[in-house]
């Protein structure tokens, strides 16, 4: 059975620290159960977690949604927005964790990646570099969500398919934005349109789709 | 609380509570009512001409054409169909009657529902995948292995009526049927998708798993290319078997080891599509499914060597060949609505209950063997066991076979329409024909056929006449005449096991 591996890159630099990101806290929470309440989700979904700020952790190796446990998630009181050192460690771990097609054995859905940032890149030289990289990794889909004032939605748009922004960072927000984020990645077990192009699910009301 | 007063294009007046989401799908967004009786699903798209024309024949004549007929009322149940057309500020909604409550879940999930489950909607899937049913749903959700055959006798049923009155569903899957397999109910909804054939053309080409695979072949042709395939009656019967076939097996047909590209997504077009191929092919086993890739929950039923699919009988076999190796690739050959719903019903009456109380499954298909076990848990069955073969009367004392059989089982019962040939167990029943006739008991080491009200049955070996209210003890080779009219059956007993 494919698995579906998602990505979820979160930005944990010092601007994040308080409100910001304890609502991110509360829609990852809300987000898994809600897609654990899937049995579509519960079958195939992975998910990893990477956060970033000077340093880049895997706070969640790619895990079924079936077991998995939301890990903490902490950020310093001050510090950088390393995206670009984040998207080198994400390339590294989706060359070893998402399976190939290889002789009899079936390989995973293309991956799926998310990444939210209430800034911008701070090793941007590096971002620019690693952009392509990520490219190469044959993403499904790449959205980007640019939240609160600061967010530089420009930066994003190389990397993303599609970037999203969030006006304020309150838990209502990122709410939707990951209630949006359970549709997109249950988007695949639900009626096809007459036309070819699949499409996601159109964005919550506070959430701003930009392309 | 916030009620709106509306009224529908007929005149109706109906109270909404636009304060009480019932829920959102694709394409609309649905409130209840103030009783709750009825939602209204507003669309988000107000819909096109077509689709408007095509609303309004859904709540009038196709509507009045199924319910509005003598014996409507046994649709009802079936259908979630919508009634009226409300149109508000511009905006299209349509009332339907609200989903009964055994469709949602009552225990939900395992351990004190840890999914969080109880009170969700019962989605198809939950119940298609081996792994939910053996590590997530909570026991009294399951059901048994013969309500699931129950459960696919009504959506046959319900889905032959749409065919019958020339509609095609277009979109069936887990989504759009409710199931109910603890209490073997079932019922179609997102009736607002119906195609007519070369009248209304589909909106949706179907949900993957159950898009047929001339239409998954076609999917990148523009709309309007005539070589580009679109869900129509064939389709549904394709959609049909794959639903039945995974309410009893947990597996999906199409769904093997076989790799046809690199790329998974081009490979879930041709293995859907183009290169389809039945993961039980008797003479290409290349597509086998793969019990070794498999998480253990998925165990026994992943494995096709263990749990083949001739485990449910040899008329579903038949139908399961016409769906997944002849008529695969092509459309007109595979089996019709009404085919799978007598195998169904036929196969209903070759079930065993398994001796093993801890059985999950509880019931198995007799497969013609001197010695049946449950092939599930592999309990083997104990004592004799009758087995009852159906003729028929052709005339001048002429009994041909029915290739219909009858398993008995104690407190198995014996119906109008295994008396009759000219009675088959559809929605057309009348109330008389859908009460037993006598039942079968074993009693004293021996198999007991009671009578109950069958006026003309006779021992044909004896010649001794068995009155209603008396019984007979069942013996190998035995022939009892169950009725002397015209489609009267004769039965032939083989007692296995002994």
């Amino acid at each position: 059975m494919r698995r579906l591996p998602v990505y979820l890159l979160i930005d944990t630099s010092g601007s994040m620290k308080g409100e910001p990101l304890e609502s991110v806290k509360v829609g990852l929470q809300a987000m898994l159960s809600g897609l654990r309440q899937d049995p579509h989700a519960l079958e195939s979904l992975h998910l990893s977690i990477i956060t970033f700020d000077r340093d880049v952790k895997v706070v969640l190796p790619l895990s079924s949604l079936e077991t998995l446990q939301l890990p903490p998630i902490v950020c310093p009181d001050s510090g950088p927005t390393n995206l670009g050192a984040a998207l080198e460690v994400l390339c590294q771990r989706v060359d070893t964790e998402v399976l190939k097609s290889q002789g009899e054995n079936k390989g995973d859905w293309k991956p799926i990646l998310f990444v939210m940032t209430d800034g911008s890149p701070s090793d941007i030289m590096l971002y620019k570099e690693t952009v392509p990289q990520v490219k190469k990794r044959g993403f499904a889909s790449i959205i980007a969500c640019a939240a609160g004032p600061k967010a530089k939605k420009d930066e994003l748009l190389p990397l993303a398919d599609h970037v999203v922004t969030l006006d304020t960072m309150d838990s209502g927000s990122f709410l939707s934005f990951f209630r949006w984020v359970s549709s997109s990645v249950a988007a695949g077990n639900v009626s096809m349109g007459a036309s070819t192009e699949i499409h996601l699910p159109p964005p919550p009301p506070e959430v701003n789709l930009v392309f | 609380m916030s009620i709106v007063k509306l009224k529908a294009t007929d005149g109706t007046e109906f109270e909404f509570d636009s304060a009480n989401q019932a829920g959102s799908g694709g394409m609309k967004d649905v409130y209840f009512s103030k009783d709750k009786k009825q939602v209204v699903g507003w669309y988000r798209k107000k819909p096109d001409y077509n689709s408007m024309e095509r609303l309004r024949n859904i709540v009038g004549v196709y509507r009045e054409r199924i319910f509005q007929q003598e014996g409507g009322a046994y649709w009802e149940p079936l259908f979630c169909w919508p009634t009226h057309i409300i149109e508000d500020q511009g905006h299209i909604g349509i009332v339907m009657p609200t989903y009964k409550s055994h469709f949602f879940f009552q225990y939900g999930s395992k351990n004190d529902d840890f999914l969080s489950i109880k009170g969700k909607e019962k989605e198809g899937k939950w119940f298609a995948s081996a792994n939910h049913q053996q590590k997530h749903l909570d026991p009294r959700e399951r059901g048994n292995w013969l309500s699931y055959f129950t459960t696919c006798i009504k959506i046959a049923r319900s889905v032959g009526r749409l065919h019958m009155a020339g509609l095609a569903h277009s979109d069936l899957s887990y989504k759009n049927v409710l199931v109910d397999p603890a209490g073997g109910n079932a019922c179609i909804i997102d009736i607002d998708t119906l195609v007519v054939p070369g009248r209304y053309p589909p909106d949706v080409v179907g949900t993957p798993d159950f898009i047929a695979p001339e239409v998954m072949a076609t999917l990148k042709l523009p709309v309007g290319d005539p070589k580009k395939h679109l869900p129509r009656i064939e389709t549904d019967r394709h959609a049909l078997a794959v639903l039945v076939y995974m309410y009893l097996l947990y597996r999906h047909p199409l769904r093997g080891r076989k790799i046809h590209d690199a790329d998974p997504q081009k490979d879930e077009e041709l293995g859907m599509g183009e290169k389809a191929l039945f993961i039980e092919h008797p003479t290409d086993s290349s597509n086998r499914s793969d019990p070794t890739s498999v998480k253990p929950g998925f165990l026994p039923f992943a494995d096709t060597a263990k749990i083949p699919y001739t485990v449910c009988g040899p008329y579903l076999k038949e139908v399961f060949d016409k769906a997944f190796i002849t008529g695969l690739h092509s459309p007109d050959q595979r089996p019709t609505v009404q085919d799978m719903e007598t195998a169904l019903v036929k196969t209903v009456d070759l079930a065993q209950p398994c001796a093993n109380p801890n059985c999950d499954q509880k019931w198995f298909v007799f497969d013609n063997s001197t010695k049946p076990r449950c092939p599930f848990c592999g309990t083997a069955f104990v004592g004799p066991l009758p087995v009852l073969n159906l003729y028929s009367s052709r005339g001048g004392g002429k009994f041909l076979p029915d290739n219909h059989r009858l398993m008995v089982y104690s407190n198995q019962y014996l119906y109008p329409w295994h008396v009759s040939r000219l009675v088959f167990p559809s929605a057309r029943l009348t109330e008389a024909q859908r009460k037993p006739v006598g039942y079968f008991v074993f009693h004293g080491g021996k198999w007991l056929l009671v009578n109950q009200t069958l006026p003309g049955l006779k021992d044909v070996g004896t010649g001794e006449a068995i009155l209603p209210g008396s019984r007979v003890e069942l013996k190998n080779d035995q022939k009892l005449l169950l009725s002397p009219e015209e489609g009267g059956r004769l039965v032939h007993i083989q007692m296995a096991n002994v």
